[in-house]
């Protein structure tokens, strides 16, 4: 018991996912940087590597503002609860072991429903600000979920098909027993609309309609500030781990490899980060690739095509199987 | 029910002030009201202050993207006024002086426009190659982006044959990086997506509204200042007029492309028949100009640009009027923000749009009076203003 | 024909590619080439100054100010308010004006942008 609690507070679990999560954004940008051709961060620390970490400390120690017409309990509450919602959904990621922290029979519809619900608090804090740009912020993501849920839960489900299993460490022990991953064969498809996907969940280009700088200033999130911003900031971080990890477990085998015996723990754990990395790059390389699309262009775009491949993609699934 | 909110007049898209209010219902805007009035620096007047020469410094600070179209504007202005007329080596390399300019100034707003649409990658790239532009502008005239270059009776330098090597790779470099780009932006979902369709402004309603250069040519209207007035020897420079007839963003983006293919080819022109002789009239830095009044009208990179003045016979301007073409452009916007049967604009189309005009706000701000007591704004003329002030200035006495 | 993210191979091989800015403030100085005639900060040669007032009027931004000592007139160029036009550099009869390549004309102290 106290194995797991020590567990769920150092490694794999909070310090370990903060820390690392500072990491991922550190490669995010830094990839994107030099797909563009500039230098990314370069100064806070070796490689500036120590930059999201400079970032955070600066917004902690901002003044806090609380604008008059704000809700000042959906203000207060959202920032908090948003990054310990991706949290405990980064307990279910299978990082020092075939199975997360916290694993049982169906984890993976947890995992959904904990996105599901983060969205929902991202339009209770556009909301909950009372600001004409974060309400279209708001409204925007809410509807965006609309869009992308389905089709994002159809490529996990169909993934879950394919292995036989609903839960996150079934399907990594699956792809381990076959040993074949299951990004092989039919699943690519699946794999692609997970990254399509993730990019909305994540609010990133081409999908960063709710926060468009350039339309709504930054949309939802436009009266956070300070450490409430840093707190938002910090979930989006977690996200990152959260998604390329998820994507790394279901489609690319997970933690599993070849290991030596008695450091099984270690090993995972670099598989785990490799592996999740190669899925942030390609989440970074779309980034960099798109315009931003439309809030109309986006939901007729998931349901006239995403939907229908995931559709498709679960008959061809139920079919092989 | 309808939902009013503000982009500006500090908004991110643009870095100048300007407030656009648009009525919404969800996402679609049903209307609009601009106002510009938030940068008035009373540059017209301040060049009735101060002699020819030093106004010429201060044309160029109108706008820092097309300093290069002021100062020629300025001085063909001048010139005409004292009835000289720059020398033929003068005309070509005001022209090439003047096509650099407009190529970094296209490449900028293209960068700018696809950072608008969420296009990051592509803004970089253009940002990058631009700087291409600004070295060669740098090693022609001295400076970066205020070249100071063009002067009363011809250009303040000659151009060296190393820098008309470099000159030529980098035209070279910049052509074969937009057929690059140009492909790219023809072959990309996302941002055909973004600018097909979207901010259709037809070609009666943009004569209609006096709509300019590049702008009016998107609409298909074959206008362009360096073809139906040739001011500085284009005559002699083959050149096409880009015109685009879909009339949309889309159109925007590729005319503005063409043209910088066609700027390219103009100042190769230029240096392969560069004629030689002086570069610039001997005129004393001071001087009085004879009585009379002078217009001028360049091609700017943003569309026809228009200088007025006045001389009484001093050694300054008795008035001066400066036409910028953001102003002639501003009043599109409104037409092409409006959602009407048919034609549905929606609050992100707003940049787009907006930037497809390629504003420049500094220089189109005009008088308006607000009174914040009794909350009302109205628009003073000049006749207004020089009644007001000879009223309050009759009570003073 | 429509290729979604037909940027993709720019962007790999930008991964490879020298980053195309440079490390401005605090490193890689060397890499900033001016090139010959650049406008930067003023440099006034007092020996060759005859006192004709010429820059001093002709400064569009009057950046210039005349003083008396014991040579006659003479100006003082006060860099802060300067745009780099160079136009005092152009009127000035014996070149005693000219432009150098410093661009950085930065000071914590008003007195160090006055060139005498």
């Amino acid at each position: 018991m106290i194995e797991k609690i020590l567990a769920a507070i150092f490694f794999p679990g909070a310090v370990f996912l903060l820390a690392a999560s500072l990491f991922y954004e550190w490669v995010d940008r830094k990839l994107y940087a030099r797909f563009q051709n500039r230098v990314g961060p370069h100064l806070a620390g070796p490689f500036g590597l120590l930059q999201p970490v400079a970032d955070l400390i600066k917004l902690l120690s901002k003044e806090d503002i609380v604008p008059m017409a704000a809700d000042r309990l959906l203000f207060t509450l959202t920032p908090i609860l948003a990054p310990a919602l991706i949290l405990l959904a980064c307990m279910f990621l299978p990082i020092a072991g075939p199975s997360g922290i916290i694993s049982f029979k169906g984890d993976l519809i947890a995992v959904i429903a904990l996105l599901s619900i983060y969205t929902i608090m991202i339009y209770l804090a556009g909301e909950g600000s009372s600001n004409r740009f974060a309400s279209i912020g708001a409204v925007r993501a809410a509807l965006q979920l609309i869009g992308y849920e389905i089709p994002l839960t159809l490529s996990l489900l169909s993934a879950a098909i394919a292995a036989g299993s609903l839960s996150i460490g079934g399907i990594v022990e699956a792809q381990a027993e076959r040993g074949i991953w299951l990004i092989a064969g039919p699943q690519i498809i699946g794999f692609a609309i997970f990254v399509i996907t993730s990019q909305a969940e994540m609010e990133r280009i081409p999908f960063d309609i709710p926060e468009a700088e350039q339309e709504i200033v930054a949309g939802w999130e436009v009266e956070y500030g300070g450490r409430r911003l840093a707190l938002f900031r910090l979930s989006k971080d977690l996200e990152l781990i959260l998604l390329s990890g998820l994507g790394a477990a279901i489609f690319l085998g997970g933690p599993i490899g070849p290991v030596i015996p008695g450091l099984e723990p270690v090993l995972y754990t670099i598989y785990f980060i490799l592996k999740s990395l190669v899925v942030l790059a390609i989440f970074t390389l779309v980034r960099a690739l798109f315009a931003r699309l439309r809030i109309d262009q986006m939901v007729s775009f998931s349901w006239k095509y995403l939907m229908s491949l995931a559709v498709i993609l679960v008959i061809l699934t139920e079919v092989i199987v | 029910m309808s939902f009013e909110i503000s982009i500006g007049p500090q908004h991110p898209i643009h870095v100048e002030p300007l407030m656009l209010r648009l009525s919404v219902e969800g996402e679609l805007i049903v209307d609009v009201d601009v106002d510009v009035s938030y940068i008035h620096r009373g540059i017209e007047k301040a060049l009735e202050a101060r002699p020819y020469i030093q106004g010429l410094y201060l044309v160029e600070r109108i706008c820092g993207i097309c300093n290069a179209a002021h100062s020629l504007c300025y001085c063909l202005n001048v010139e005409q006024l004292l009835g000289k007329e720059a020398p033929p080596r003068a005309k070509y390399l005001r022209i090439v002086v003047e096509e650099l300019s407009r190529i970094h100034s296209h490449l900028l707003w293209l960068g700018h426009y696809f950072h608008t649409l969420g296009f990051e990658t592509l803004f970089m790239y253009f940002w990058r190659d631009r700087e291409r532009i600004m070295d060669m502008l740098e090693l022609i005239t001295g400076n970066r982006v205020t070249t100071s270059y063009n002067t009363i009776g011809g250009v303040r330098r000659d151009l060296t044959p190393e820098a008309e090597q470099r000159l030529r790779r980098t035209l070279d470099y910049i052509e074969e990086r937009m057929r690059y780009y140009e492909k790219v932006i023809d072959s990309e979902p996302t941002i055909l997506a973004r600018t097909q369709g979207v901010g259709i402004l037809k070609p009666s309603d943009a004569v209609r509204l006096g709509v300019v250069g590049p702008h009016l040519r998107a609409s298909g209207v074959k206008h362009d200042v360096r073809l139906d007035d040739p001011y500085s020897g284009h005559d002699e420079i083959p050149f096409n007029v880009i015109t685009w007839d879909t009339c949309d963003c889309y159109a925007r983006v590729k005319v503005r492309i063409r043209e910088v293919y066609e700027s390219v080819n103009m100042i190769r022109y230029a240096l392969d028949h560069m004629p030689s002789g002086d570069y610039r009239l001997k005129i004393p830095p001071f001087f009085k100009a004879p009585p009379g009044e002078s217009l001028s009208r360049v091609e700017a990179p943003r569309g026809e640009l228009v200088h007025y003045s006045i001389s009484d016979g001093g050694d300054r301007p008795y008035r001066y009027k400066v036409r910028t073409p953001t102003l002639a452009n501003l009043l599109s916007v409104v037409e092409m923000l409006r959602s009407r049967d048919g034609y549905e604009v929606y609050i992100a189309d707003v940049p787009a749009i907006l930037g497809g005009i390629d504003p420049c706000i500094c220089c189109s701000a005009r008088v308006m009076v607000t009174d914040e007591a009794r909350r009302r704004r109205t628009i003073m003329t000049l006749e207004d203003v020089i009644k007001i002030s000879r009223e309050r200035g009759a009570k003073r006495r | 024909m429509r290729v979604p993210g037909r940027l993709v191979a720019e962007a790999l091989r930008s991964l490879f590619k020298r980053r195309a800015t440079i490390l401005y403030p605090y490193r890689e100085l060397e890499k900033i080439h001016l090139p010959e005639g650049f406008r930067g900060r003023i440099e006034f040669d007092r020996a060759k100054c005859i006192g004709c007032q010429l820059c001093f009027r002709v400064c569009p931004a009057k950046a210039i100010e005349m003083i008396e000592d014991e040579k006659g007139k003479r100006p003082i160029f006060y860099i802060y308010r300067c745009i780099y036009c160079a136009q005092c550099a152009e009127v000035c009869p014996t070149k005693a004006i000219s432009m150098s390549k410093t661009f950085e004309n930065i000071a914590l102290r008003k007195e160090d942008l006055v060139v005498r």
